[in-house]
């Protein structure tokens, strides 16, 4: 795992129908430090998917530069894992063949594959479901399936672009438990985009709020871990926290 | 009433032991009415034989050897032609699919060629080709090709960038994520191509055998016209049938069931 930064890193690209170009982020400068959890938070249309779409390098900047340690980012490579709110697993492959599939993908062979894949599973308590569909599993299983799908090809950076925000509460609130607890096993450096304020507070070591393209707060997380909703739900830091970064993101 | 549920319950249970039952049972009402009309003498007997006779001409052409021997020829067209048009269609569909550059370039010319349908080109392609196996194929290739192209290219299209994106951060290379991730992503509307291809390339084949007429099915149909044996011509008209059924549901309906319908690419 190692460390991302950001500088001055922008983007404008050229509308057609408005027939004006629009800039989408001005200006970002950020480090995330190897084995930090940094969660940007913003309205929608505040730029932040597309600042992940750039840090994964499927869309180019305009402007600045992205780092992984000291080697510059062009285009999307398997230093950086990738998880998308769409899950975006491959319909036609069985669960352990989607968890396999960076591995094999770097030319490991199957058997190797396939170990790794089942290591990760158990991660998540999906061993069970290595040879189903991911059409098979329910809204929750299939995002677990993304996140250890990203892991176990076992990445630099982990980039999460609102991976919870099409699960019900529940499974949310179980999956983000989740992720905070292999985050401190395995120490991956993440920067997870969210709109959710609560979600952020809840995950990160610190939040950035985003807000017209811009970096207008970034505040550290000084709760305790393990971090556990029922706890927390009735703890004033993290109300006082939340209610900051709430704050924040409202006049945004 | 008693009776109608008596054999429906024969129906479901009989059904239900033996599937392959279903896909006749909608012919007996069909066959029925085919032997009322013909037995009631509604026409005359030379203009429409009955089922009975079509199953004799059957028997009488199997055993001669003239109907295995065309629909041997007419089989063997249609897969060489088949052959060549799927090896070409595939590629360019998934060309075109992902290109703008190379759509912007062939799309016109594919709606052009593909207006000037299968056997408005037989007049010329006799001129080059003469009544040859090479015209029948070329024939059928270009029937084959359209559907197959037109239905790659959207099926490529429809994969969601996501997934393009995905196998791409997770290390694939550009023509990886082709194999992986593009062919089967648009594999349901590559057979939707495949089944409009060769549907079409198998009408155009009875086509072409009628006005090339050496041998085949359709010769054999319109050669029965000639001689005026309406028995042959029905024989001929049912065994197309027949066999594009076959093909439907022992071929392509599987391959579908095993992949698009598994993957919940496609509703049930």
């Amino acid at each position: 795992m190692k460390s991302l930064t950001i500088q001055n890193l922008s983007k404008t690209y050229f509308d057609p129908y408005a027939g004006a170009n629009v800039t989408a982020v001005h200006d970002i400068s950020l480090h995330v430090k190897q084995g930090e959890f940094v969660s940007i938070v913003g309205p929608s249309g505040c730029g932040k998917t597309t600042m992940l779409n750039m840090l994964a390098g499927f869309i180019p900047p305009s402007g600045g530069s992205i780092m992984i340690d000291d080697k510059p980012v062009k285009g999307p490579g398997a230093d950086r894992g990738v998880v998308f709110q769409t899950f975006a697993l491959f319909p036609w492959k069985t669960v352990l063949e989607n968890v396999g599939f960076g591995p094999r993908m770097r030319g490991l062979p199957k058997a190797e594959c396939d170990r790794i894949a089942r290591e990760f599973l158990s991660l998540v308590g999906l061993e069970h479901a290595a040879d189903r569909y991911p059409n098979e599993l329910s809204g929750g299983m299939q995002q677990r399936v993304g996140v250890v799908r990203a892991l176990a090809n076992n990445p630099d950076v982990l980039l999460m672009d609102e991976p919870f925000a099409s699960v019900d509460a529940q499974t949310r609130m179980t999956l983000q438990e989740e992720l905070t607890r292999i985050w401190q096993e395995r120490r991956p450096t993440i920067l997870f985009i969210t709109h959710d304020v609560a979600e952020s507070v809840f995950l990160s070591d610190r939040v950035v709020v985003l807000s017209k393209g811009r970096v207008s707060e970034d505040m550290p997380i000084a709760l305790e871990r393990p971090r556990v909703w029922e706890h927390l739900i009735e703890d004033d830091t993290f109300k006082a926290l939340s209610a900051q970064v709430l704050h924040k993101v409202r006049s945004a | 009433m008693k009776l109608l549920q008596h054999i429906w319950s024969i129906y479901l249970r009989s059904t239900a032991r033996f599937p392959a039952l279903r896909s006749f049972v909608p012919f007996i009402p069909l066959l029925i009415a085919w032997t009322l009309v013909t037995e009631l003498a509604v026409f005359p007997r030379v203009f429409l034989p009955g089922p009975v006779d079509v199953v004799n001409a059957f028997g009488a052409l199997t055993y001669k050897g003239v109907l295995t021997q065309y629909l041997e020829d007419s089989v063997v067209r249609l897969a060489v032609g088949a052959t060549f048009g799927i090896a070409l269609g595939i590629p360019l569909g998934v060309l075109v699919g992902l290109s703008d550059r190379v759509r912007q370039a062939v799309w016109p010319l594919l709606l052009f060629f593909q207006a000037i349908g299968d056997i408005a080109w037989l007049p010329i392609l006799l001129v080059w080709f003469g009544f040859s196996l090479t015209t029948m194929t070329l024939v059928i290739v270009y029937t084959i090709l359209f559907p197959i192209v037109l239905n790659t290219s959207l099926g490529v299209r429809s994969v969601s960038t996501d997934l393009h994106r995905a196998a791409l951060s997770l290390g694939a290379s550009k023509l990886r994520v082709i194999w992986e991730v593009v062919l089967p992503g648009a594999l349901p509307n590559i057979m939707t191509g495949l089944r409009n291809g060769l549907g079409y390339g198998w009408r155009a084949l009875i086509a072409t055998e009628i006005i090339v007429g050496t041998s085949g099915i359709g010769f054999m149909m319109f050669d029965a016209r000639r001689a005026g044996s309406v028995v042959e011509i029905l024989l001929g008209m049912v065994v197309l049938g027949t066999l594009w059924y076959v093909v439907d549901s022992w071929v392509l309906a599987p391959i579908e069931r095993a992949t698009g319908k598994r993957w919940g690419l496609v509703t049930q």
